[in-house]
């Protein structure tokens, strides 16, 4: 017997099981903490073994029953529902969702919140107090009316957030592009006649502040990898100086980085420490490549 | 809170009651059969067949024996809970809106419409506890409701006084064994029909519900109104709750505007109330039309509402419902305990 189990190949023991159509006999074990173990094997539809381990705990649970009750219980069914067998048929019978209900004094108002969302009237509520936000510079105008729009790529959300120092001159120099557009009352202007009346705020806008920090201190960061997150990013290049903007191209519909990230820096010193650096880091698998982001043509 | 979804009916639901040990639920609609469940797991017991019209209203008497059910076939009839068998068939003029048995279950009274030349009567039948005993074929009683008729009906304490719900909003205290008028007190906004009518656990005092958007708590007795609960919505039931002292309203829009409104703004959700402060405290959801019934386990365990969507559901109270409780409640509870502590240490 112990020469045959040696001789007995254990990469073969696989195999073998698997060849056996002879199902083990299935065991019962009492465990010390009173639980029952129960193993089973059954042959499934593909002709495979599968055991089935089951760890029971038997609790008797007591319950003192009106004895009328207990009776009404072991009644025969009648009816239309002469047929059905014992428990709750499927048919008549089913379990609702979940509902969560907790009685009190101010359910009004947690109740409130839920129901604002598709209610029109609360939408309008709601943004009321909003204001209009650009996308590309964070200005209190559309995005479609930022002077910057030929210049810069809109910012992502998060890089936004964060960009409190950039968006305070932002709103400096979109108010009084605000006052200048005033006349025009948001009526259409050809483009034709567009420089007339702006010429004075393009010159401005050619040398304002926008376009010296895109200059000076803005990294283009590329081969960023898909799975890129902008506080990464952001925690990588704070090393090296204070971080007033962060935006990462992601894909509109799959969220996914699209490779390419402006890291804009508060002193141009610092942007240029960072550029050396990781110019060539090894970040997610890809080597970055950092350069000064060049004004767009 | 997990509720169980009964679809036994196929129409709309018109009255569910529990049994008084709360071991059984049932339901009529206007479909035409009575269906009993088990109210812990939402189990079919069985159906009732025997209507050709749609069944208003439905009682169990106290023993949980006989059933008794009134419909728009002019009859009310009487079964056996066991097995489903019919026991007997009383005919009237027109439809019946309502029956309820006495506190004791001796007797049983039915609501007729007024309808066809018809005025509308509140009708006393004499009851038999006993599924083989012959049931008399007599009226024991009638009241004839001259001006406005008798929407809902029910016995006071000890089969004293019959209270009467009316369509112009008043309430009747009927005297228990001669039928006279005692009182009529415009209790809700005049015109606004009482939809429904439920009893406390000692039959002292009743819960009304009407169309004015209002349900209120009145004494049987000199029909002194306690308590208000203003809703923001017609309703169509209301029921007081054992155990804790909440009461619950069920309603909604109107059934025949259910279908120019959307689910939301519909309002088709259980309201809870205090009972003594009168605010509401909760409301639970999940019908797709206005509750057209709402009753309370007599055990406080439970309660379901049946819909004009044609579904019961049951719902037990979980640990939150039962903790609930307003400041000066709670003070009181602790008072109490202390109370019990100093006692038992002096004893």
């Amino acid at each position: 017997m112990a020469t045959l189990q040696q001789k007995h190949d254990w990469a073969d023991d696989d195999e073998l099981e698997e060849t056996s159509t002879e199902l083990p006999p299935p065991q019962k074990i009492t465990n010390k903490d009173g639980s029952t173990t129960i193993i089973e094997y059954r042959l499934n539809d593909n002709g495979q073994k599968v055991k089935t381990t089951r760890r029971i705990r038997y609790i008797t649970h007591r319950e003192v029953v009106n004895p009328r009750v207990a009776d009404r219980k072991s009644w025969a069914k009648f009816g239309l529902s002469a047929k059905d067998g014992a428990g709750p048929a499927p048919d008549t019978t089913s379990v609702g969702e979940n509902i969560i209900f907790k009685p009190s004094f101010n359910w009004r108002q947690d109740a409130k919140d839920e129901s604002k969302d598709p209610n029109a009237q609360a939408m309008k509520d709601k943004l009321k107090d909003k204001k209009v936000k650009c996308r590309i510079c964070n200005g209190e105008h559309f995005t479609a009316r930022c002077p910057y729009k030929d210049t810069m790529a809109p910012i992502g959300e998060a890089g936004a957030a964060a960009d409190a120092a950039a968006s305070a001159a932002d709103e400096a120099a979109a108010a009084s592009q605000g006052t200048a557009g005033a006349g025009k009352k948001g009526s259409y202007v050809p483009p034709a006649l567009r420089g007339a009346g702006g010429a004075a705020a393009a010159g401005e806008r050619m040398g304002g502040k926008y376009g010296e920090r895109d200059d000076l201190a803005t990294l283009r960061v590329t081969n960023v990898s898909e799975m890129a997150e902008e506080q990464e990013l952001r925690d990588m290049f704070e090393r090296f100086g204070r971080v007033t903007r962060v935006f990462l191209a992601k894909d509109r519909d799959t969220g996914l980085a699209k490779g390419f990230a402006f890291i804009s820096f508060a002193d141009r010193s610092d942007a240029v420490k960072a550029c050396a650096k990781m110019d060539g880091f090894g970040f997610r698998h890809l080597i970055l490549r950092v350069e000064f982001a060049k004004k767009a043509a | 809170m997990r509720p169980i979804l009964l679809s036994g009916h196929e129409r709309a639901l018109t009255q569910i009651k529990y049994n008084r040990d709360g071991d059984l639920l049932f339901s009529v609609s206007k479909d035409q059969q009575i269906c009993v469940w088990f109210a812990h797991n939402g189990e079919r017991l069985g159906t009732y067949h025997g209507h050709q019209g749609a069944i208003w209203t439905i009682d169990v008497d106290p023993t949980s024996t006989i059933l008794a059910s009134g419909s728009a076939d002019n009859t009310i009839r009487l079964w056996e809970i066991k097995t489903g068998r019919l026991l007997k068939t009383w005919d009237f003029p027109t439809a019946v809106k309502r029956v309820e048995f006495s506190e004791d279950g001796s007797k049983l009274l039915g609501v007729t419409e007024k309808r066809m030349g018809h005025l509308g009567t509140i009708v006393v039948l004499d009851i038999k506890l006993d599924v083989d005993a012959e049931q008399s074929d007599e009226k024991v009683m009638t009241i004839v409701c001259e001006d406005s008729k008798a929407t809902v009906a029910g016995w006071s304490y000890l089969s004293k006084y019959i209270i009467a719900g009316h369509e112009d909003g008043s309430v009747s205290q009927f005297d228990g064994k001669n039928g006279d008028l005692l009182y009529n007190i415009p209790i809700h906004e005049l015109n606004q029909p009482i939809t429904d009518l439920q009893w406390s656990h000692d039959r002292t005092y009743f819960i009304t519900a009407s169309k004015d958007k209002t349900s209120k708590l009145i004494t049987a007795k000199d029909l002194e109104v306690l308590k208000t609960y203003p809703a923001d919505t017609p309703l169509n039931s209301a029921t007081i709750t054992r155990k804790k002292d909440y009461v619950i309203l069920g309603g909604g829009q109107a059934a025949m505007d259910v279908t120019t409104t959307s689910a939301r703004q519909g309002k088709f959700e259980a309201r809870f109330y205090h009972k003594i402060f009168e605010s509401e405290i909760g409301r639970v959801r999940g019908h797709f039309g206005p509750l057209n019934t709402v009753a309370a386990d007599p055990t406080g365990k439970s309660y379901a509402s049946g819909g004009e969507d044609g579904y019961v559901r049951i719902h037990h109270f979980d640990k939150g419902y039962y903790d609930f409780m307003y400041e000066v409640e709670r003070e009181r509870q602790n008072k109490l305990n202390q109370q019990q502590q100093q006692q038992t240490v002096s004893a």
